[in-house]
């Protein structure tokens, strides 16, 4: 029994760090007032541009590491690429931001699989990057398989988590960021360029959203298809509201989403009499009760989430 | 307002001729038979859409002395494939393959529009009407040989498995896998999951890595999403693969992990099809997939075959496969008896 929690425990982080980076950069997006539904689309860009450079480098056989990193940067730059666009259409243009997200989805996703037909063809796999044993601490029983086994990418995920709650809550430009989002208009009067802020946010969200779909080609699948990120983009958004725009409460939430993921497949494994139906739908039922039981006084949603600003419009 | 009148019925004119052409779609004069085929996925996913592609080529292949057409649609969801099977349809083409479950519904409303063009879908037992066949692999058949091969190579006596749904020739698979298994290994522990999805590989891989992290040294799996598991089962060190479809062996990892696969012969499919329409018949009927009629073919791994299975063992594969084909209805009818909860 001890055995079956720690194998579940240890697939928890590594199975996690996909959604964990798209929801932390959804949460860029929506502390500035940004909704961005696109999220899916910018992931499968990501995982698309992620396995492509190693793909070409190597024809699908092992290739440097640098490779795989080289990915990963592509995939950050072409997520904050796709940001940008976003902020160009919501921020300039202030097109309505639920529409144009659904739009920047389905771009996403049917460009990453058009490229992909194009440059690559069929599915086509890589090597991706190998899971690492941290010395010593890699050892220490059940803990070391939990936490000091997996690849690098997925520790820098984690420790990216601080570091987002530390820029968020500790700098002047995340207090920059949460002003836009809660009162752009108190922002604009102390000098904030709101607009220029949720520009940089939906930049950063969207470079987190790339990686967060390059982990998927690169670290976890190693390979891509067009149907590689499977709803994943929409679980991170909701995840957001799970986390309430917090940083560690969304890491929080992508575990628990993940360890029931886990624990589903664990129940149809072990032969566990349970429609498999209903253990399928088992995390995302989480997800819808986690949401509706929340008390409303412990929402902290950036009450301009959604709403264009114009600082020409006294409202 | 007159000229307005005449351009609006010179416009309905032209569309009634349209929708007249679009009805007529027999078979072409100079006796060309068009088939087109109607897939979710693409015609190269080393799954099931690519074995009906290839299966359609080889037939064409197959049947030189016939002039045969093809055409494809990839990456069509049901709500998108009816404008698609119209469009074929207008085309004049005399054999739609929607091939899916998930298009039934579709086919058999297009089929009731137009009765003179013959529909076929699958997986599916159901008998249709008179211009629908429907095809359903037996693929209890090819489970069985590969849980065999599986139940015999395991060393730490845990296979895993991992399903797309728990329905049509999937589950037909499985619970073959599972009785080939305990055919030659009754100890062995089954462990068996779904992903909720044929063609979320990364939830297949995941379900695979949970299999591998309980023990399981040997997996399979079925439907495209397998490829998903088949690349998880790569990165582990000893664990073995066995395939439901034969272009896995020519994937990097399929040489190095799967021991040996079977695959669905389509082609079989396809030339009992055109016969079938060139002889009058439209459709009415469900054309079964086994062994005995040629819808199946099982390969060894030739750089695996040596290591992993033993003359013994490739002597009762090939009893049972002979087996099948001596009574391809009786050897394996208990196939939906299997419990997975009782494993």
């Amino acid at each position: 029994m001890i055995d079956i929690i720690t194998n579940m425990l240890s697939m928890c982080i590594p199975f996690s760090v996909a959604l964990l980076l798209a929801s932390t950069g959804e949460m860029f997006n929506q502390r500035a007032g940004v909704f961005n539904l696109g999220c899916e689309g910018v992931m499968a860009m990501g995982a698309f541009v992620g396995m492509l450079i190693p793909f070409l480098a190597g024809g699908g056989m092992r290739v440097s590491q640098w490779y795989n990193v080289l990915g990963f940067a592509a995939a950050a730059v072409l997520g904050a690429l796709f940001g940008l666009f976003f902020g160009v259409i919501t921020v300039t243009f202030r097109a309505p931001q639920g529409i144009a997200g659904i739009g920047l989805q389905m771009f996403g996703v049917g460009c990453a699989g058009t490229l992909f037909r194009h440059f690559v063809g069929g599915t086509q796999s890589i090597p991706g990057i190998p899971d690492v044993d941290i010395p010593l601490l890699s050892k220490i029983p059940v803990i070391g398989e939990i936490f000091f086994s997996h690849n690098a990418a997925s520790y820098l995920a984690y420790i990216f988590i601080p570091v987002a709650w530390y820029i968020l809550f500790r700098t002047p430009w995340g207090l920059k960021v949460r002003a836009a989002g809660t009162n752009p208009r108190a922002a604009d009067s102390m000098g904030v360029n709101v607009s220029r802020t949720r520009y940089e946010s939906l930049m950063v969200g969207g470079a987190l959203a790339g990686l967060a779909g390059a982990y998927l080609s690169i670290a976890q699948a190693k390979m891509f298809s067009d149907t590689l990120i499977s709803g994943r983009g929409f679980i991170a958004v909701a995840l957001v509201y799970f986390g309430h725009w917090n940083p560690v409460k969304i890491m929080g939430g992508a575990l628990l989403f993940t360890f029931a993921q886990t624990f589903q497949t664990v129940v149809q494994s072990f032969g566990i009499s349970f429609p498999y139906e209903l253990a399928v739908m088992l995390p995302y039922v989480l997800v819808i009760v986690v949401l509706a039981f929340t008390s409303r006084n412990d929402m902290s949603a950036p009450t301009s989430l959604g709403k264009p600003f114009n600082r020409e419009i006294r409202t | 307002m007159k000229k307005i009148l005449v351009l609006a019925l010179v416009l309905v004119a032209s569309l009634s001729v349209f929708a007249g052409g679009s009805k007529d779609s027999s078979t072409a004069d100079d006796g060309t038979i068009k088939i087109a085929l109607i897939i979710e996925n693409t015609i190269d996913d080393k799954g099931w859409c690519q074995s009906m592609h290839d299966g359609i080529t080889q037939a064409i292949a197959a049947m030189p002395d016939k002039k045969i057409e093809y055409s494809y649609a990839e990456k069509m969801l049901p709500v998108d494939a009816g404008s698609i099977a119209r469009q074929y349809v207008a085309q004049g083409y005399d054999l739609i393959i929607a091939h899916g479950a998930q298009y039934k519904n579709l086919v058999l409303e297009i089929a009731e529009e137009y009765p003179d063009v013959s529909f076929a879908f699958g997986t599916s037992s159901e008998i249709g009407p008179a211009n629908v066949f429907t095809y359903m692999p037996e693929s209890e058949e090819t489970g069985f040989l590969n849980g065999m091969i599986a139940g015999s190579i395991t060393e730490d006596n845990i296979v895993g498995v991992v399903g797309p749904v728990d329905s049509g020739d999937s589950a037909r698979y499985n619970r073959g896998f599972v009785l080939g298994v305990q055919s030659v290994n009754p100890e062995a522990k089954i462990l068996v999951a779904h992903s909720g999805s044929f063609s979320d590989y990364v939830k297949a891989a995941e379900v695979a890595q949970s299999q591998l992290a309980s023990g399981a040294d040997v997996l399979t799996g079925s439907s495209q999403q397998a490829i998903g598991a088949l690349r998880a089962t790569a990165e582990s060190p000893i664990a073995m693969w066995l395939g439901q479809d034969t272009a896995q062996l020519t994937t990097e990892e399929g040489k190095a992990k799967c021991v040996a696969a079977c695959a669905y012969n389509y082609a079989a499919v396809v030339i009992n099809l055109v016969n079938k329409i060139e002889s009058g018949v439209k459709g009415g009927e469900c054309i079964p997939m086994n062994f005995a009629n040629g819808g199946f073919v099982f390969a060894y791994n030739p750089d695996l075959e040596a290591e992993w299975v033993t003359p013994e063992l490739k002597a009762a594969v090939q009893e049972a496969m002979d087996s099948f084909i001596a009574d391809p209805d009786g050897t394996l009818a208990d196939w939906a008896d299997v419990d997975y909860s009782t494993l």
